[in-house]
């Protein structure tokens, strides 16, 4: 046995816990879950049924730890590892199988395939098997925390900026982006650019919140990567800064990963973890259910259709507050079929859209949600995940969708301000009389 | 001693091997660490389990189980049969003493459960996706548990099958813990977990 498959065995045993080592045994090689999976449905072929990819890991561990795996492999479909059968691995863990748990919902055992997934791609990060770029990208996730002080001062001047812009669009000068606000209720963790800033900041104005812009984004590619020691280094940071300012609650931009990181995984990696972790789409939800968010959906005339992340929907339980969110802020909702939990995954996630060399799989791996679109007729498809909007971005040019594709708080922006506009306008035009009076 | 005293002693043997088998797998997944989940729920994980082990086990719960329909069924039946042909080797001793009825209803499940598992294995051999997921234990596995129920059949039938009954009873508990027939070890962990997980974050339940 080489060293780099001794190393790789290492790792995968660090990860065999109870719920893994019940998903590997109790697979009865049914087969039932082979269309539930959008990697086969999009290519119907033995090799992509869920089943199947779980088996590039099973063999191995039944060889180490079956009995029968140990005495006649044959018999059990047991077999060694070899190196050659990691960089197999890889293309499976990576680049076949999005972790999106679509299987699992749909298996009679429910055998939690993903969960064996994240153990092979944990034991391929140990021994640099993971796709490079998705080691890059954690990597500087990490070393922008390290030099904080260097990015500090540009990232506060790129943040000014955007606040002249917000000011704009609401034509309030009071209007705010603040940054390290010790003592502020809420910590909003956003993603890279400022697609995710803007429309948050122009609701928090509206709601009136105390909030404070974090500075770090909420990707962490060391949870695609299923590397502990790097997603926590990178959730580190966020939380971190929570304690420092003494928030009581960190809400996330629309992220799906970065959900499942800081809202389910977070509060098992840290000892104290004292604050509520929500999504910026509960919190809208609530708003709106408040009454505390003017809107109308006439700004939103288009038919729209909503993809639900994997991340958010199916395994963090946001089904209903995209929807309560979407009634309010369009006029022609139409649901996906399926959705909710049993919607199809986008074929991106889990890191697959980062990939720039896996482009072609993922856009064959998507063909089952273009034909979900096409069904609905919709013109615009809602996502509240900035990887499937790339991905349902990229699917649109690639079949000739025609359809664009937004964020779900750009909506609720949009239904805002044009109710504000609604408001405003009569009251500009009885200060104008009344000043053309004077 | 006779020979379906024989017999009888063959499957306590077995029955014993099947549980310290069984408690060595146990044991093996016990020993392994088990990291709650310690993340603030959305909902009750124990409505999640409940629905893991009840309605998500109706085959019109799961989109898979809805176009596989039969096949699901089929595979529902054949598990009952299991429970059936179980229950047939724990009252075996007093055949004789059984109303009618018992007898009419054990040779009705263990037949259902033994034409459910044919049709499982011509599926296995005849369907390209099933065999291209299928190793010899799987293939094996079926067809014993399968004899085992036709054995049960013909038990209820008639009591001259008795030894051939034990025999196939002896077999399938010894291979209980060693073959692809362990899943049935570790089901009730698994849809657990799976109960908890969403359950926990308000998806199922």
């Amino acid at each position: 046995m080489s060293e780099l498959v001794q190393q790789a065995l290492t790792a995968f045993e660090k990860s065999l816990d109870r719920r893994l080592l019940a998903a590997l045994e109790v697979c009865a090689r049914c087969g039932i879950c082979a269309e539930s999976c959008h990697v086969f449905a999009a290519e119907p072929e033995a090799r992509n049924a869920p089943a199947a990819k779980a088996e590039a890991v099973r063999r191995f561990y039944r060889r180490l730890h079956d009995p029968l795996g140990r005495l006649f492999p044959w018999w059990v479909g047991a077999k060694d590892l070899s190196e050659a059968d990691l960089d197999e691995l890889a293309e499976i863990a990576f680049g076949a199988c999005t972790l999106c748990r679509r299987c699992t919902m749909n298996c009679p055992m429910g055998v939690d395939t993903a969960l064996i997934m994240r153990a092979a791609r944990a034991m391929l990060t140990a021994v640099g098997k993971a796709p490079e770029m998705l080691t890059q990208l954690a990597d500087a996730a990490i070393a922008r925390e390290e030099n904080l002080e260097f990015f500090r001062e540009f990232y506060i001047d790129q943040i000014r900026e955007l606040e002249r812009e917000l000011q704009e669009r609401l034509g309030d000068p009071s209007a705010r982006i603040p940054i390290e606000k010790a003592g502020a209720e809420i910590l909003y963790v956003a993603l890279s650019g400022a697609h995710t800033i803007l429309p948050a900041a122009i609701l928090f104005h509206a709601v009136g919140a105390d909030w404070t812009l974090s500075m770090f984004e909420a990707a962490n590619y060391g949870y695609f990567l299923a590397d502990l020691q790097r997603a926590k280094a990178i959730a580190k940071r966020i939380v971190d800064e929570a304690r420092r300012l003494g928030v009581k609650e960190i809400v996330l931009a629309e992220c799906g990963h970065a959900y499942t990181v800081l809202r389910w995984e977070a509060p098992n990696w840290f000892d104290d973890f004292p604050f509520r972790v929500r999504s910026i789409i509960e919190v809208a939800a609530e708003w709106i259910q408040q009454g505390r968010l003017p809107l109308d959906p006439s700004a939103n005339p288009e038919p729209v259709t909503y993809h639900d992340s994997c991340n958010l929907g199916r395994n963090g339980g946001l089904l209903e507050e995209p929807r309560i969110i979407l009634r309010a802020v369009v006029q022609d909702f139409r649901e996906m079929m399926p959705n909710r939990a049993e919607n199809f995954c986008c074929g991106g996630g889990a890191g697959l859209v980062a990939i720039p060399e896996w482009y072609e799989k993922r856009m064959r791996a998507g063909r089952r949600k273009v034909e979900q679109i096409r069904q609905t007729g919709a013109q615009i498809v809602a996502a509240s995940c900035d990887n499937c909007r790339l991905q349902l971005g990229d699917l649109s040019d690639y079949y000739g969708l025609g359809i664009q594709v937004s964020g779900l708080m750009d909506l609720v922006v949009k239904a805002y301000l044009a109710a504000r506009e609604r408001v405003q306008a009569p009251t500009l035009s009885i200060q104008a009389a009344a000043q053309a009076r004077v | 001693m006779s020979a379906t005293a024989l017999w009888g002693w063959i499957v306590l043997i077995a029955l014993g091997l099947s549980m310290v088998g069984t408690g060595w797998r146990l044991h093996g997944l016990l020993a392994r660490p088990y990291r709650p989940d310690r993340a603030q729920p959305r909902g009750r994980g124990w409505r999640g389990v409940l629905y893991a082990f009840t309605w998500g086990m109706m085959p019109w719960a799961k989109e898979s189980t809805r176009h596989h329909f039969l096949p699901y069924v089929r595979g529902v039946l054949f598990h009952i049969g299991i429970f059936a042909t179980l229950a047939t080797l724990a009252v075996s001793t007093w055949r004789s003493a059984l109303p009618d009825w018992i007898a009419a209803a054990g040779l009705a499940l263990t037949g259902i459960g033994a034409v459910g598992g044919l049709i499982g294995i011509l599926m296995r051999i005849f369907d390209e996706r099933l065999r291209a997921l299928s190793y010899p234990d799987d293939y094996a596995s079926v067809v014993l548990v399968t004899l085992w129920q036709a054995a049960g059949v013909a038990f209820w039938a008639d009591p001259q099958w008795t030894a051939t009954f034990y025999g196939l009873s002896a077999l399938t508990l010894i291979a209980i813990p060693l073959t692809k027939i362990r899943h049935c070890i570790y089901f009730f962990f698994s849809r657990f977990f799976f109960g908890l997980f969403y359950g926990r974050r308000r998806v199922l339940g």
